[in-house]
């Protein structure tokens, strides 16, 4: 059907092995990217994780778990910056995200805006530690841990809003306000709720980024610990700690990813249903 | 009429947020960065940072054995952005292209995706009981007498560096080309299939051209990432594997700012720089101003 011409040169290129090839060699990163974490709860079971041998099982890294009281802290602050995280990263690329595509460099705004995600965690960090401990003498705390994760999630949040404000109709706004429309009534009953799919994708990002951010965070942590921080100062350097964490990731993995499929199922069906 | 005119130049519009986010983000992403160059010609000396410009601190960030660490770190980033630009390119290219169904597409998408939202620590420390000497592989190795004796080299050497660092840096790969490759309209495959091109032809005039930018972020991300990545180097590598990253935490934990500065001022310089190298080669084959023309229309 496709081919009028007859085939003569590239013959090599027509075999059926390259589609193959290349979908199960991606498939097959995706298998290694998902069996450890399956495995990783698997071990969390063990009554000896680091032997490698989910054997003999039990409960007991769980009731370890219960009496650690170390994680609750850590987990609690890391869930409230992650929160607020995300609210103000989805209010920020909401207004600017609006704003962007009736500007008239549009282009350099959002390179300068897309600007975090090139530059490496640690060099970012750094730059943010030595200009707000150093230079000014800041305390660092929670606030600049909550700091370096909006600057860390805004780009991507951005991105997210964008794709659904370049292609918005402005004649809508128009008739609105030919209609009488204020320029709040205009934004809330026909901008925001066309860009709400986009504003709340943009706010999941920003906490779920932020949920999880550490590079960043070490720098900028002062005194301050958060749960991904907890986790990677106990994975680094006590070995007895490792049976803790690997139930402690088992359980926020039980919680997260089903969540996560949740919002993925939410975000396809509609973007489905929207076509 | 006069009200209605003002408000939509004011506020209705919200071109005020523009001016603000500028401002507010040279404040803090710009004025960091260039804080972060400053400093780095600064030096320290008795614990204390001394504020007079030099090149100290640079003569000794390249005369001080960091050298080695600098290759290496280039060699293993370079390493894991090619393997995972040769794996994630065609399956990108599948995934857009291959006739694969919307729902197939959807859940390889939210694979891709969710490990962006997952703890790396916690991700990467359970490869330790899989490669370690008394681990999952060794002890398969052991009782199916593939191997007499365990493997020492799978866990705290280079190798399960590389490894897991591709692993973990694939979506990054593949999501921007995905991206790319998505939006290259179907009818500009179907001319070239009819006037005879075979898939490599399809793959060489059309796809690659067009997907250059993603191709190009995906190579960015992955070897930004790779040349900062601290977690894989330290809990895999044993304290054997000692990259770029490893020297910005002993010189942070030293409280030796100036170094600090100049190691990720470098690590910036160093990504720029691959990146210029790699948008002046393809620039002899691709005018990326016809991309960009294309991806528009």
């Amino acid at each position: 059907m496709s081919n009028l011409v007859a085939p003569s040169r590239d013959l090599w290129s027509y075999a059926r092995i390259w589609p193959g090839l290349a979908k199960w060699s991606g498939w097959g990163l995706l298998i290694l990217i998902y069996a450890p974490l399956a495995w990783l709860a698997l071990l969390s079971f063990s009554t000896r994780p680091l032997s490698g041998i989910p054997y003999p099982l039990s409960l007991t890294n769980y009731a370890a778990l219960v009496h650690t009281p170390g994680w609750t802290g850590p987990f609690l602050i890391s869930l409230g910056i992650a929160l607020l995280v995300g609210l103000i990263t989805a209010v920020i690329a909401c207004f600017v995200g609006r704003a962007i595509p009736r500007s008239p460099r549009a282009g350099t705004i959002v390179l300068i805006a897309l600007l975090p995600l090139f530059i490496p965690g640690v060099s970012l960090g750094a730059a943010l530690f030595i200009f707000l401990r150093v230079l000014l003498g800041l305390n660092l705390g929670y606030w600049s841990i909550m700091l370096g994760h909006v600057i860390w999630s805004f780009p991507f949040a951005l991105i997210i809003v964008l794709v659904l404000t370049t292609r918005f109709d402005h004649r809508l706004l128009e008739a609105a306000s030919d209609l009488g429309a204020g320029p709040w009534r205009r934004f809330w009953d026909i901008e925001f709720p066309l860009l709400r799919p986009a504003i709340i994708g943009a706010g999941l990002f920003g906490f779920l980024l932020s949920f999880n951010e550490v590079q960043r965070s070490i720098f900028l942590r002062g005194t301050a610990t958060t749960m991904p921080i907890w986790n990677w100062t106990m994975a680094s350097s006590q070995q007895s700690q490792i049976p803790i964490i690997f139930s402690l990731a088992t359980v926020i993995l039980a919680v997260v990813l089903p969540l996560l499929c949740l919002v993925f199922w939410f975000i396809f069906v509609r973007i489905e249903k929207g076509r | 009429m006069m009200r209605n005119l003002t408000q939509r130049l004011n506020l209705g519009d919200g071109r005020w947020a523009l001016p603000c986010f500028i401002g507010v983000w040279s404040l803090l992403v710009i004025a960091p960065l260039v804080v972060l160059i400053v400093f780095s010609f600064f030096q320290t000396q008795y614990f204390m940072t001394v504020y007079k410009p030099s090149l100290y601190t640079w003569n000794d960030l390249f005369s001080s054995g960091r050298f080695e660490v600098t290759l290496r770190t280039l060699r293993i980033a370079l390493t894991v952005t090619l393997i995972d630009l040769a794996i994630g390119f065609p399956f990108a290219l599948w995934l857009a292209k291959g006739k694969t169904s919307r729902t197939v597409q959807a859940i390889a998408l939210a694979l891709l995706t969710i490990p962006f939202f997952i703890d790396l620590s916690s991700r990467i420390i359970v490869w330790r009981p899989i490669l370690d000497e008394h681990g999952l592989i060794n002890n398969f190795l052991l009782a199916t007498h593939i191997a007499s004796a365990p493997q020492h080299w799978l866990l705290y050497t280079e190798w399960p560096v590389h490894f897991v660092m591709v692993i973990s840096n694939f979506p990054m790969m593949v999501l921007p080309i995905y991206m790319a490759i998505n939006v290259i309209d179907d009818t500009l495959i179907a001319a070239c299939q009819d006037l005879g091109g075979s898939p490599f032809r399809v793959l060489r005039d059309i796809i690659l051209p067009l997907s250059l930018p993603g191709i190009l972020g995906g190579i960015v991300f992955t070897l930004g990432s790779a040349l900062a990545a601290w977690v894989e180097p330290s809990m895999l590598g044993g304290g054997f594997v000692d990259v770029l990253s490893n020297s910005i935490s002993s010189a942070y934990s030293a409280l030796r700012v100036p170094m600090v500065a100049a190691l990720s001022t470098f690590v910036v310089v160093l990504l720029a720089l691959l990146l210029l190298i790699l948008t002046l080669a393809m620039r002899r084959f691709v005018r990326f101003g016809e991309v960009f023309r294309s991806m528009k229309s």
